[in-house]
């Protein structure tokens, strides 16, 4: 089944969805699709005024141009996917990932879709990221 | 190759990474990120004491220490982030503040939206880039030799014809054509000052048509106005070392300019509301059927308290007065409130964003409308300079700088 | 156009592989495909089915002490190159989980032993009128 990852650029949550046999939607994926895309220049990773228009859809004109982005290219992904895993509190999270008040919004966003829902955070010692694994284990073995 | 390291959040995602990236090459720059390791960024965070909870802000903070410590070499700063991100204001803001205290690596810094376009970020990248390179051209003090400078400005365009340091020549009118109207400034301030336009040893032009004109008239001096009108503005006000603050309302948008020895180490630039500019004073001129030459006395008659505005919009802010002229209040008080609202805005929107230091320099069109200075007292709390022939800067400027090619 | 997939191979800091033994591995399979040692592991690039491959041989090399992801760009885009512009903010994210990956091999050597998620622990944080009792001890 298809998984959205938050961050959805995480290595951890991309490899242990692929580990345990789902197919993990990530922001890689969307960026290859744009920078393989000759035709439009709006480099480094192609996104146009006009996606940021789509952005509109999730949220108003007042909010930051940044926002409207990132959701506009994350809602390629989210409205296919089949489940979500949100993981809060990654210590570092940049780049797409990087604008707080978007993740607040993407997750909000996520849980109002009625998909199966993992939430974890983020692991602060050894024992709470063993929990972790063998949660997203857990939760990925279910999805039939 | 100039290296300009960017500090920002949200611009890939808002589609302008690639705006700012051509802005600066095409003059000359380059973006580059500092490199910063993650372990380093929560001591960073720390060591500032501004916590913000987006990550990408964090690693701006990182980043910034970094460069200031030197651990990066990058020979000037871009600091940005989204248009309407209070967090990202704050954090764009501090550390410009930071960077200048600590460092003396100019800094420009912008808020964008998804309809940045490279054009308007030119104007930022070309004074960013003219700080670096020209660093010593910039330094002159004094015009030499027979020269001109021509400011093609939104609004107006100017020219002034220099010999040894004093003003011989001058001639404004309103912008046309482009090369049309500066061929005929020039002339005009050519035969004021009595010589034949084939004497003139160097022309150096500024503002917005400074490329078409410079081309076309084979200029010595092509360079955007932040440098150029800093130059002019300590010229004519005579205050050349030290600091000062450089306040130019032009007929379109606004600078603030800060400056220390005549050189601009940082500026903020209006241009997307009408309210913050000449045109504002031009629509409530004919509004209230004066010239726009009258207003200012007009407006040193009234008392802007008197009138009620709920807006500085070119549009909503005119409706008010309108409708206050309706209600009995006087043409003066109304005139004086038009003014104090430019003062206004020009004060929440530029004057905030920069360090502003005494004495400041009152220039551009709207500097001639008396009752604009007075607003910007008003609105300052002290007087401002507002030198001979203000509205004259840019083309001083370019007289003075273009001077310094004739030597050596 | 071909279809190509481009992956990290991330190399946990508890292993004791080195980049160049990954990429000597990798060259090792003999496949059709693009190899870029890196510092943190190495760079694949490849059409897809190859290269899922490549990661399944990958994290067999050294069990769960190796992890991937896809990356957008392909390998040596200018647009995404360190040596062009500085790091990318993206970077300081893998460096980041880079950095934790001993944690994620603890936590899937418990699936290999069939563990099970164990009993969510209490809320730590001190009930109110503990804190109330706690307060006056130390102010008393």
């Amino acid at each position: 089944m298809k998984v959205f990852i938050v961050p959805p650029n995480s290595l951890i949550l991309f490899d242990l969805v692929e580990r345990f046999g789902h197919e993990p939607l990530s922001t890689m994926q969307l960026i290859q699709e744009m920078v393989d895309n000759l035709e439009i220049d709006s480099p480094p990773l192609n996104v146009t005024p006009d996606d940021v228009k789509r952005g509109l859809k999730y949220a108003g004109i007042e909010v930051p141009s940044g926002i409207r982005g990132r959701l506009a290219v994350w809602s390629e992904l989210f409205e296919q996917a089949d489940a979500t895993i949100i993981m809060e509190d990654a210590p570092y999270a940049f780049g797409c990932v990087g604008c707080h008040r978007t993740n607040l919004i993407l997750n909000y966003l996520l849980r109002q879709r009625g998909m199966p829902l993992l939430e974890l955070r983020y692991p602060l010692d050894d024992e709470e990221a063993m929990t972790m694994v063998l949660q997203v284990k857990g939760f990925l073995g279910g999805l039939k | 190759m100039i290296k300009i390291a960017e500090l920002s959040c949200g611009t890939e995602y808002s589609g302008v990474q690639g705006e700012i990236e051509a802005a600066a090459s095409t003059v000359g720059g380059k973006m580059v990120y500092p490199d910063i390791e993650a372990e380093d960024i929560d001591n960073a965070v720390e060591e500032f004491g501004f916590n913000p909870v987006s990550p990408q802000l964090r690693l701006m903070i990182a980043r910034a220490i970094h460069l200031v410590e030197g651990h990066y070499d990058a020979d000037a700063v871009f600091i940005s982030s989204c248009f309407r991100c209070a967090e990202g204001a704050l954090v764009r803001n501090e550390i410009r503040r930071y960077i200048q205290l600590h460092s003396r690596i100019p800094v420009v810094t912008y808020s964008f939206t998804e309809r940045t376009k490279a054009s308007q970020l030119l104007t930022r990248m070309e004074a960013l880039v003219t700080i670096v390179e020209r660093k010593e051209l910039l330094a002159r003090e004094r015009q030499v030799g027979l020269t001109a400078g021509i400011d093609s400005g939104s609004a107006t365009t100017k020219c002034v014809v220099m010999r040894d340091n004093e003003i011989i020549g001058k001639f404004w009118t309103p912008t046309g054509a482009v090369i049309d109207t500066a061929e005929y400034v020039f002339n005009e301030a050519c035969k004021e000052a009595g010589i034949k336009t084939s004497q003139l040893e160097a022309v150096g032009v500024t503002g917005y048509g400074r490329f078409t004109i410079g081309k076309k008239m084979n200029a010595k001096l092509i360079q955007e106005e932040l440098t150029v009108n800093s130059k002019g503005a300590v010229w004519l006000a005579d205050r050349q070392k030290g600091d000062a603050t450089i306040i130019d309302i032009g007929g379109m948008d606004n600078k603030a300019i800060t400056v220390h020895d005549g050189i601009p180490d940082n500026f903020t630039m209006g241009g997307i509301c009408a309210g913050a500019s000449g045109r504002f004073l031009e629509i409530v001129s004919k509004r209230l059927k004066v010239d726009i030459t009258e207003l200012g006395q007009l407006a040193d008659r009234g008392d802007y308290r008197k009138v009620k505005m709920n807006s500085y919009c070119s549009v909503f802010g005119i409706q008010d007065l309108v409708t206050t002229l309706a209600e009995g209040k006087t043409m003066e008080d109304v005139a004086a409130a038009a003014c104090h609202s430019v003062a206004e805005q020009v004060y929440e929107q530029q004057l905030q964003e920069i360090d502003v230091r005494q004495p400041v320099i009152q220039v551009g069109g709207t500097s001639l409308i008396s009752g604009m200075v007075t607003a910007i007292k008003d609105v300052l709390g002290y007087e401002p300079i507002v030198p001979p022939h203000s509205q004259y800067i840019g083309a001083v400027g370019g007289a003075l700088l273009s001077s310094g090619f004739l030597e050596g | 156009m071909i279809e190509r997939e481009t992956r990290l191979l991330v190399i946990s800091p508890t292993s004791d592989i080195t980049p160049d033994q990954l990429t000597r591995f990798l060259h090792a399979m003999d496949l059709p495909i693009t190899i870029k040692e890196t510092c943190y592991g190495a760079m694949v690039e490849g059409d897809p089915d190859t290269i899922h491959r490549v990661v399944d041989g990958a994290r067999a090399l050294d069990h769960n002490k190796i992890f991937s992801k896809r990356r957008g760009y392909p390998i040596g885009d200018t647009r995404r190159c360190r040596a062009h512009h500085g790091s990318r903010p993206g970077f300081t994210q893998l460096e980041a989980e880079w950095h934790d990956l001993g944690r994620i091999e603890l936590g899937l050597d418990c699936c290999d032993r069939g563990e099970s998620v164990p009993e969510p622990t209490v809320d730590h944080r001190v009930p109110i009128n503990r804190l109330r009792e706690i307060i006056k001890e130390v102010t008393e």
